[in-house]
């Protein structure tokens, strides 16, 4: 036992796991944003009201229905296999970012529906009423008391996504759990190796989750003090 | 681009690829009922137990709800064995499933509970309920009522998880589909059709759910 940790925990070893922790943190960084962004337009496209806009509408809804109906591994294989077929030659780890991408930004879209419903229908209709085009009622009357319900729970979704992350290994992608597989591999032992990589994913997760907490309760807290409904 | 998208090819393993639907609905419902037990045990110790069990059930939650299950499961199955431990994919599958699930599922459990008011519980007194009287009248419907819509969207969650139990062996849906693709490459038309295996399963499940909610306890569930 002491000889494994020992062989584990070497400089070298370490920050081979350190870069694999680094992608981890990048990839759901960017998916984050992206899902933040993605998760938006989708919300925005499916509140979209008239006739005209229906098909908009439809291909948003079908679009997010479909992303979180589908395991995150299925998503992960389909884009690997697209990705290849159309360039043989791509880097495997813009396969993990385009399915994180597709994955953060159904999930971020209810989400920000969520948030968006939260803001009272009579100031919308009044600002429709004072003749405000759509995009400036969403800019300056919605998104300020919105991402007041969106951030929390935006977070809290952080925190899943960096779990999903970790099947991106599986897909051959550079991140922490494919860093634990591959020291496995070595001939270093399964049980610390793998014990090591939890500990590093929970030494974000944890943090990230608190942080959700955090705001989940300040933000509503300040929500009452300002209330003027 | 020299991959021409052949269905026929697999047309014959079709039925096989989908009959993984069985394996995966049946470890949802196991490992769902096991965790919701488990769950319900933890989140009363969190609220009613001493300061040793609430302070444990809480280490427990935190571990469980911040540990990747996929990290887990290969933490079971491949990191074991250095114990002498020997675990079955199905039996890997089942223990990580249901200790992961159990943390969230007592979360879930625990803001049920902790809806219901004080002064519903006072009123059923005065009204002279046993406490099983109140337990059956009062609180479980109003537990029920509160976390049904949780519940049932964990419920979903679950069955899309189970589709990491491929990857220690498990011949379930994805499990069929990748052993399919291993024989005869046909990737994409495989894993599109495990996917929209997955749409139709997932959506079914929110459809029967919404409607048990409905008609067993007066929730009122969206599906879309």
């Amino acid at each position: 036992m002491a000889e494994d940790l020992a062989n584990l925990f070497t400089a070298g070893n370490m920050q081979f796991l350190l870069r694999g922790l680094g992608m981890t943190l990048l990839l759901t960084l960017i998916g984050g944003v992206t899902g933040l962004i993605g998760g938006f337009l989708l919300a925005y496209a499916r509140s979209s009201k008239g006739r005209l806009l229906a098909p908009m509408r439809w291909c948003a809804t079908v679009f997010v229905e479909v992303f979180r109906r589908i395991p995150f591994l299925v998503t992960l294989f389909l884009v690997l296999y697209t990705v290849q077929m159309i360039l043989p030659r791509a880097p495997l780890f813009w396969v993990a970012v385009i399915s994180i991408c597709l994955l953060c930004s159904a999930y971020m879209a209810e989400i920000v529906r969520a948030g968006l419903e939260s803001v009272p229908t009579p100031q919308i209709e009044t600002a429709e009423v004072m003749n405000m085009p759509r995009w400036r009622i969403t800019w300056m009357i919605v998104l300020p008391q919105a991402w007041k319900v969106i951030l929390p729970s935006a977070v809290s979704y952080m925190v899943m996504f960096v779990k999903d992350t970790a099947l991106a290994s599986q897909a051959g992608v550079f991140e922490l759990m494919f860093a634990g597989k591959a020291l496995v591999n070595r001939g270093l032992d399964p049980l610390l190796v793998f014990a090591t990589v939890l500990l590093a994913y929970f030494a974000i997760s944890w943090p990230l989750a608190r942080f959700g907490h955090w705001l989940e309760t300040r933000l509503a807290h300040r929500h009452l003090e300002g209330g003027i409904r | 681009m020299n991959y021409n998208l052949q269905f026929g090819q697999i047309a014959a393993d079709i039925p096989y690829i989908l009959s993984g639907a069985w394996p995966t609905l049946w470890i949802t419902f196991v490992t769902f009922f096991l965790a919701s037990g488990l769950g319900l045990f933890i989140a009363m110790a969190r609220l009613k137990g001493g300061v040793a069990a609430s302070r444990l059930a809480g280490l427990w939650i935190t571990l469980t709800t911040n540990s990747p299950l996929f990290v887990v499961l290969f933490f079971l199955f491949n990191g074991l064995p250095e114990w002498g431990i020997l675990l079955s994919p199905i039996a890997a599958t089942l223990i990580a499933f249901t200790a992961i699930s159990s943390g969230y599922l007592a979360e879930i459990q625990r803001g049920g509970i902790q809806s219901v008011h004080r002064a519903e519980l006072d009123a059923a007194e005065t009204l002279g309920m046993s406490r099983i009287q109140t337990l059956r009248f009062v609180i479980a419907p109003h537990v029920i009522k509160t976390t049904y819509p949780a519940l049932s969207n964990f419920f979903i969650f679950m069955m899309l998880g189970t589709s990491m139990a491929s990857l220690v062996g498990v011949n379930e849906l994805t499990g069929r589909a990748i052993e399919v693709t291993s024989r005869n490459f046909r990737s994409i038309e495989v894993f599109t059709i495990v996917a929209l295996a997955y749409v139709a399963l997932s959506l079914l499940a929110s459809l029967s759910l919404a409607l048990a909610g409905r008609i067993f306890f007066r929730v009122k569930a969206r599906i879309f």
